[in-house]
């Protein structure tokens, strides 16, 4: 009860006091410019992202290259959250279980601490086992995610190693609107979202709400973990932004929370509290100058089931300070110059007598893109980052070039990556049930990583295909070590490892309503000075999208057939982890997992949706921590109402 | 304007270096649930006992008749008190020349009502290894010693150690101990877990003498 009384309080508090909100990189402005006709096929390209320079920037002219997942895809593939989204749309990408079940990335090599996930360009909070919580990027609110693989720690800083995902939140487009929407499916799994937004005057308002649950699932085959634990989570935020004469006001607040039942007597608890504020400022058609401020708190506690008692173990808050400067010299050179400041406070069970450590990170940064001629486009970004506690810091260069060529465009990037050791990996000093302690080590060095990507990228009508190779030399990969005189892990740096491949996408749209994606990564993470292949990355990853659909006045419809294949993996594993003499090479087995989801637009801003997961029945032999945690086929239904659309004459077309 | 930054205002005030919203969550105080025996009710002779059973060298040795607990460390050995009922090591029962047998009941109530006590069969002790040294697991050498133990009463938590982490799950039945003197005693093993759930600490609630 006292759970619900809060949630009911917050909720209250954050329609009642947020101020503005939007998106400090908000690409409208860019976008209000750029009203021109192009074919629906290449609509894609005419997206104005923001993620890989960190000023509007049309998706074709972006030196780097950069994946875009629209809303629409997201409706039409019907996804349940953000690691289902990613997986189904992107190859290289893969969420599995570690410990205890908690959520770990890979994404092409690159595990989640490296990997730098932003919602409409902030950080996130909190982590568990180096990954944060992807429960809390809720699809539901979404305009588009964009993707851009390869280190940016030029304009990100630590994390962007790996790659940097940024969740965009969507903006009004409309006088108003009311969207309500429910999913239903196998396991008792449900999903219930709405979004009330308005525009009026100079106010912009939107409050969204989602609310997921699922049944704890028994897994019918052995496996490093038998029942998937059963969730539920709730994800608040509001908005409200204010706009006059140049002057953009946004503020924001949210409320996130979660439960898992993962013991017969106490259940795990995450709560985040977000809050912002931003100021964007246009001084004159050359000139703009934003600045935020911006907290996040990320809770972890435990409720006893048999005392009632919700006690903290964990809490991570962040308070973030921003500024950035455009300045146009000419129509063809943009200098961008910013800076952050950052007071990061950590509180875990995981230090001792479950105390806190806190420190204060700095950081400026320059980035020059000029467009040398209307086919040659240079960027290179400089990036100074400084760390109170270890007295640490780093510098990240970047050099993008591209070159257009006709239909061709050919792009070629040099950037520098770093992560830098967290509070936790500094301090850490926690007793692992009486088995063996780990300890931090305040003298780390930052992982840092040198990126080189090369791709081509061929448009013709409504053909697109994009090869890019890869290469990462990293440097200093923090994990933890066995030391036999303290009798417990410590974490330390590791000898270097290298990380390429090759990326590959293709697409096409054809006038009679098909569409079809096919991408493919392969991979390869070489440790040097070791022989052994410790990676369980998969070499290679393919996911592929089918869609028809059709649209008529008040009906439509869309049918989307998406897969991903995975290959095995083959590793070497110690057997111990006390002694590095002695490994076993295991095999991962590969699967494909196909999904067909029925969209159905019945009548205005009504929509329904059905389902049919893991189409062929993949239930794994024996469940590893990297195996799907699927049962076999399964179902889902689901509803939407426009509302807004309901009340409207003009039935705005979307897809199909 | 006014408005937004009266809210802007407020907004930063709510913010804070080290959090906010503390006032959710409970906090444990390190003597808030005070070892040994509680919540004595002289009437029907029912308790609780709370106990840290972290320390895998040592039993806790419980007197029931004079709501006692202590521990002796059978590594170093010490030796056992003169009297004592039952005992725990970890999760491990044992019984002071006693037996015990697992009922279907899943409340004292349930039992009290039934009149069921003794019908069934009683379990002895028997002689087994318990483990005393946990820091070798991960190089595969963990160190056991020689105790008894009384399997029926052990049945209380289920540890599942095929996956990881480990499943814990609880019977949730009473167990029904017979001391060497023929008196009887009702236990309900309630968690295995503390309040901010770190576990190794016991709570059992107890009926004595039955």
């Amino acid at each position: 009860m006292k759970i619900l009384r809060f949630h009911t309080i917050f909720l209250f508090i954050i329609v009642l006091f947020s101020v503005e909100s939007g998106f400090a990189q908000n690409p409208k402005r860019e976008a209000d410019s750029l009203e021109v006709y192009v074919p629906e096929e290449m609509k894609m390209l005419e997206t104005v992202v923001i993620t890989a320079t960190r000023t509007p920037k049309l998706l074709k002219d972006v030196p780097m290259v950069t994946r875009v997942i629209e809303a629409r895809d997201i409706k039409n593939v019907d996804v349940a959250n953000v690691q289902d989204l990613l997986q189904t749309e992107l190859p290289g990408i893969e969420f599995t279980y570690s410990m205890n079940q908690q959520v770990s990335l890979n994404m092409q090599g690159f595990d989640g601490n490296s990997v730098l996930f932003l919602v409409d360009g902030e950080r996130l909070a909190g982590e568990t086992l180096d990954n944060v919580d992807y429960s809390r990027l809720g699809l539901d609110d979404v305009e588009r995610i964009e993707i851009v693989k390869g280190a940016a720690s030029s304009l990100y800083g630590s994390n962007a190693v790996g790659g940097v995902v940024n969740v965009i939140s969507r903006q009004l487009d409309v006088p108003w609107l009311l969207n309500i929407n429910a999913r239903y499916g196998t396991h008792n799994d449900q999903h219930y979202g709405g979004t009330i937004g308005f525009q009026k005057g100079r106010f912009e308002n939107t409050l969204n709400a989602q609310y997921v649950s699922c049944d704890a699932i028994k897994l019918p085959n052995d496996g490093d973990y038998g029942t998937v634990y059963a969730h539920q989570s709730l994800n608040a935020r509001e908005r409200l932004t204010y706009s006059y004469n140049g002057l953009k006001l946004t503020g924001r607040a949210g409320y996130f929370f979660r439960e898992r039942e993962s013991q017969q007597t106490s259940h795990d608890r995450y709560r985040d509290f977000s809050g912002g504020l931003k100021g964007e400022y246009e001084f004159s058609d050359k000139d703009d100058i934003m600045m935020s401020y911006a907290f996040d708190q990320y809770d972890k506690s435990n409720y006893s089931l048999t005392s009632h008692k919700d006690v903290r173990s964990y809490s991570n808050v962040q308070n973030s300070l921003r500024a950035l400067y455009n300045h146009c010299f000419t129509k063809k050179t943009t200098l961008t110059v910013g800076g952050d400041f950052m007071h990061d406070y950590l509180m875990t069970y995981q230090f001792l007598n479950n105390g806190s450590h806190e420190q204060n990170t700095a950081d400026a940064f320059a980035q020059f893109d000029w467009a040398v001629t209307g086919k040659f486009n240079v960027l290179a970004a400089l990036r100074y980052d400084y760390y109170s506690l270890s007295d640490l810091s780093h510098l990240s260069p970047k050099l993008s070039l591209m070159y257009k060529l006709k239909r061709l465009s050919i792009r070629a990037s040099y950037a520098d990556g770093f992560r830098a050791p967290t509070l936790k990996e500094m301090f850490m000093s926690f007793d692992m049930a009486n088995i063996f302690m780990i300890y931090g080590n305040p003298n780390l060095k930052p992982e840092s990583s040198n990126n080189l990507n090369v791709a081509a990228e061929y448009t013709r009508n409504s053909y697109n295909i994009t090869v890019m190779g890869f290469y990462n030399m990293v440097n200093n990969s923090i994990t933890t070590v066995w030391n036999a005189a303290l009798n417990g892990m410590v974490y330390e740096n590791m000898s270097p490892l290298a990380i390429s491949g090759v990326d590959c996408s293709a697409s096409a749209n054809w006038d009679f309503g098909l569409k079809v994606r096919l991408s493919y990564v392969y991979t390869n993470v070489n440790y040097h000075e070791n022989e052994l292949h410790l990676s369980s990355t998969r070499p290679h990853s393919a996911t592929a999208r089918f869609e028809y659909g059709k649209r008529w006045h008040d009906y439509g419809f869309n049918l989307a057939l998406t897969g991903r294949i995975l290959s095995s993996v083959t590793c070497d594993e110690y057997t111990s982890l006390t002694d590095l003499t002695e490994t076993q090479r295991v095999t991962y087995p590969g699967y494909t997992i196909w999904k067909l989801t029925l969209l159905q637009h019945v009548w205005r801003g009504l929509d329904i949706s059905a389902t049919v997961d893991n189409i062929f029945n993949y239930v794994p032999d024996y469940y590893y921590s990297n195996s799907p945690a699927t049962t076999g086929t399964s179902f889902y239904v689901g509803l939407s109402v426009a509302v807004d659309k309901l009340f409207s004459s003009q039935d705005i077309p979307e897809s199909p | 304007m006014k408005r937004i930054f009266g809210i802007i205002a407020l907004a930063l005030g709510m913010s804070s270096c080290n959090g906010i919203f503390s006032g959710l969550y409970d906090v444990v105080e390190p003597d808030a649930m005070p070892f040994g025996f509680k919540e004595i009710n002289e009437d029907d002779h029912s308790g609780t006992i709370f106990i840290d059973a972290r320390d895998y060298e040592k039993w806790t040795y419980i007197n029931l008749e004079d709501k006692t607990a202590d521990t002796a460390n059978m590594v170093h050995g010490d030796a056992e008190p003169q009297k004592w009922h039952f005992a725990i090591h970890r999760y491990d029962v044992k019984t002071h020349d006693g037996s015990a047998r697992q009922t279907d009941f899943t409340t004292f109530d349930e039992l009290k009502a039934s009149g069921d006590y003794e019908n069934g069969v009683f379990t002895t002790d028997t002689l087994s290894k318990v483990i005393v040294d946990m820091s070798g697991m991960m190089s595969g050498q963990l160190v056991y010693h020689d105790s008894e133990v009384n399997k029926v009463l052990s049945r209380w938590l289920k540890v599942d150690t095929s996956v990881m982490p480990p499943i814990y799950t609880m019977s949730g039945k009473v167990y029904i101990l017979r001391m060497d003197d023929g008196m009887l005693a009702a236990l309900l093993f309630t968690d295995y877990m503390n309040e901010s759930s770190v576990k190794g600490y016991i709570t059992i609630r107890y009926i004595y003498p039955l």
